[in-house]
């Protein structure tokens, strides 16, 4: 290191800067891990550029404000928790608080998206536009390879997103409950559909994203297309259900990818959706079969994509 | 068996642009020129040697393995240089260069080794530690270079290496080339459509037009005895090429450079008093070792190469 150093110094006297030195050339002999190696580099890649880790400091205000505002909520309800057992009222208010496991999806899911728009088109739109991709694909990586872990990469991050507050929630609950054992026996068996639901909301969320990504290298479009995609389904099918067509409507809804989360998380975790929701005839197994059909073929658009994208 | 084989090679987009046609060429190691005018097939023979492109029929190997097939495990030992921009502004050289070289399968440590060592090798200083949206043409070139030597390759595929590069640029990447390819015994080929550079560091040629193989052989066996003085004047060249028309010269006029055809000693007096008597501004008159463009003049149907263009792309010099 201590003659890269020194070179480095005296080139700045011995001519203009990118002059050539003869220092010689080593071979590498060491290990060549391949393409198992490849894909998990690129999905840890995705999840920190997701969060603008590795990046200037202007890629991380947006990801930073909204993971931000994703915990919020949780925060505000430990906070309260705290204030709470100070009055001797802590366990009733827990029972009590608007924000719990249940409900914590819909309360942010709206920043969840907002999220996927921001984000997804840093990770293909990048790439696309600055014709990396030419450099991947010259790479010990198939194309499917480079989509897939992409795609999971920001999945993952999406996963931090939405579980990360449930977590706080679930330490403040505990520690600040009398009964610390009984509170964690309270609250055990909601980590069960907690998971569930934020495995089935960070793959749909995300998976329908970056499929929106994929197609385009400008970044206005992908996030125009991404809102487009999570708000116009549902605005259609509540202008059906307004003209008072509400079979269709109520079916239509399924295209909608927050409503059907909505629905996933009542089933998930046993709640009957209230009457702010309009969908409530569907069989359960419409929301579920919903969801995976998004995520699976969200997922394979993008690697379709990517197989025919020209380089 | 050779280092790269094809036979009979094709490759068509759609059923209108055939950008190879049967190409059948074995190529051993050293550094090969792989020389052709634009939309020849350099690119898309690259391509397909890495993989990326499905040739319409025929087969191709690459250190023996049938790129149909063993894409994956030929790219792994393959550093590929692509033609156009490649490089997000965002990152720094020592960003971008670490992270491909963990996706070519080198484990972290070694990564960030192998990257300070070839950016180093191209000649990137504390620079490399800005980001790349302020980089030179020249510097870009150098960081593009840089992420097709860090997994340290068996074969190098270079595209167009000295595009947009000034004529010092140039010759610091053919430098880089050469070295490469000499000193560190990597095989090298080099895509470009200016002979006048590639006959500089090759030590093997394939020239392809139109899809198909004009000729493969060692540089030597390109080189013919007859070759080419160039009259540089600031005006006049049509005058002068007339006039040495007259006096029984073979001249074809590049521009404001005239082209004579040496034979024997005989033309550098003639010129001498060509120029003389029509009293023209002479800016040079040097000697142009360029005998590989008669390979593509005597394609009856082909436009000749241009000679040395000073940036791609440069207007094609008419046929004799």
């Amino acid at each position: 290191m201590t003659d890269a150093g020194t070179t480095a110094g005296s080139s700045v006297t011995a001519g203009p800067t990118g002059s050539i030195y003869d220092i010689g050339y080593r071979r590498y002999e060491g290990p060549r891990l391949g393409r198992g190696h490849a894909i998990q580099s690129l999905f840890w890649h995705s999840l920190r550029s997701t969060f603008g880790i590795g990046r200037g400091g202007r890629a991380k205000i947006a990801p930073v404000i909204l993971v931000g505002l994703a915990l919020l909520p949780a925060i505000a309800i430990v906070g309260a928790l705290t204030m709470a057992a100070q009055f001797g009222v802590g366990s009733r208010f827990a029972t009590n608080a608007p924000i719990r496991y249940d409900t914590y999806f819909s309360t942010i899911s709206t920043i969840v998206v907002l999220f996927c728009a921001a984000q997804a088109p840093e990770l293909f739109g990048r790439d696309q536009r600055h014709g990396v991709l030419a450099l991947y694909f010259a790479r010990a990586l198939r194309r499917s390879d480079y989509a897939l872990a992409r795609v999971a990469g920001f999945v993952a991050a999406l996963l931090i997103i939405e579980l990360a507050p449930q977590v706080l929630l679930f330490f403040g609950r505990v520690l600040l409950s009398p009964d610390i054992l009984g509170a964690i026996g309270d609250d055990l068996p909601s980590i069960g559909p907690v998971l569930a639901q934020a495995i089935l909301s960070a793959a749909l969320l995300g998976g329908l994203s970056m499929a929106v990504a994929a197609f385009t290298p400008r970044r206005a479009y992908a996030t125009a297309g991404i809102i487009a995609l999570f708000t116009i389904p549902n605005i259609v099918a509540g202008t059906v259900l307004g003209l008072g067509s509400s079979l269709i409507g109520t079916w239509l809804l399924l295209l909608s990818p927050t409503s059907v989360l909505d629905g996933t998380n009542s089933i998930l975790f046993g709640t009957a959706l209230g009457s702010d929701f309009f969908f409530i005839d569907l069989p359960n197994i419409a929301y579920i079969a919903a969801a995976l059909a998004g995520i699976v073929g969200s997922i394979a658009i993008t690697v379709r994509r990517f197989a025919r994208i020209a380089t | 068996m050779a280092l790269i084989s094809t036979r009979n090679l094709t490759k068509r987009y759609g059923n209108a642009i055939t950008a190879l046609d049967g190409l059948t060429v074995d190529i051993e190691p050293g550094i090969v020129g792989l020389v052709g005018s634009n939309g020849a097939g350099k690119s898309t023979l690259l391509k397909i040697l890495l993989g990326l492109v499905e040739p319409t029929s025929g087969d191709a190997t690459v250190l023996d393995l049938d790129v149909r097939t063993r894409g994956t495990d030929i790219r792994q030992f393959v550093g590929y240089m692509p033609e156009h921009d490649c490089l997000p502004p965002d990152a720094s050289a020592t960003d971008i260069v670490s992270h491909l070289a963990l996706i070519s399968g080198l484990p972290r440590t070694a990564a960030r080794e192998r990257t300070a060592e070839v950016l180093r090798h191209v000649g990137l200083y504390e620079e490399r530690y800005r980001a790349i949206g302020g980089y030179s043409t020249g510097m870009k070139q150098r960081v593009k270079l840089a992420q097709a030597l860090v997994h340290d390759p068996r074969l190098l595929l270079l595209d167009e290496p000295t595009n947009g590069l000034d004529p010092a640029g140039r010759d610091e990447m053919l430098e880089l080339v050469r070295r490469t390819g000499t000193e560190f015994g990597m095989a090298v080929i080099v895509a470009s459509h200016l002979l006048g550079e590639i006959e500089r560091v090759c030590t093997h040629l394939v020239a392809i037009e139109g899809g198909r193989l004009l000729r493969s052989a060692p540089l030597g066996d390109f080189i013919e005895q007859t070759g080419t003085l160039a009259v540089e004047v600031d005006e006049g060249s049509t005058a002068l090429a007339d006039r040495l028309t007259a006096d029984g010269l073979s001249v074809v006029v590049d521009g404001r450079a005239v082209l004579v055809a040496i034979s024997d000693g005989r033309p550098y007096d003639l010129v001498r008093d060509a120029v003389a008597e029509l009293g023209l501004p002479l800016v040079r008159i040097e000697q142009r070792r360029h005998r590989l463009e008669d390979l593509f003049r005597d394609m009856p149907g082909e436009a000749p190469l241009p000679i040395e263009a000073p940036t791609a792309p440069s207007p094609q010099s008419g046929p004799p």
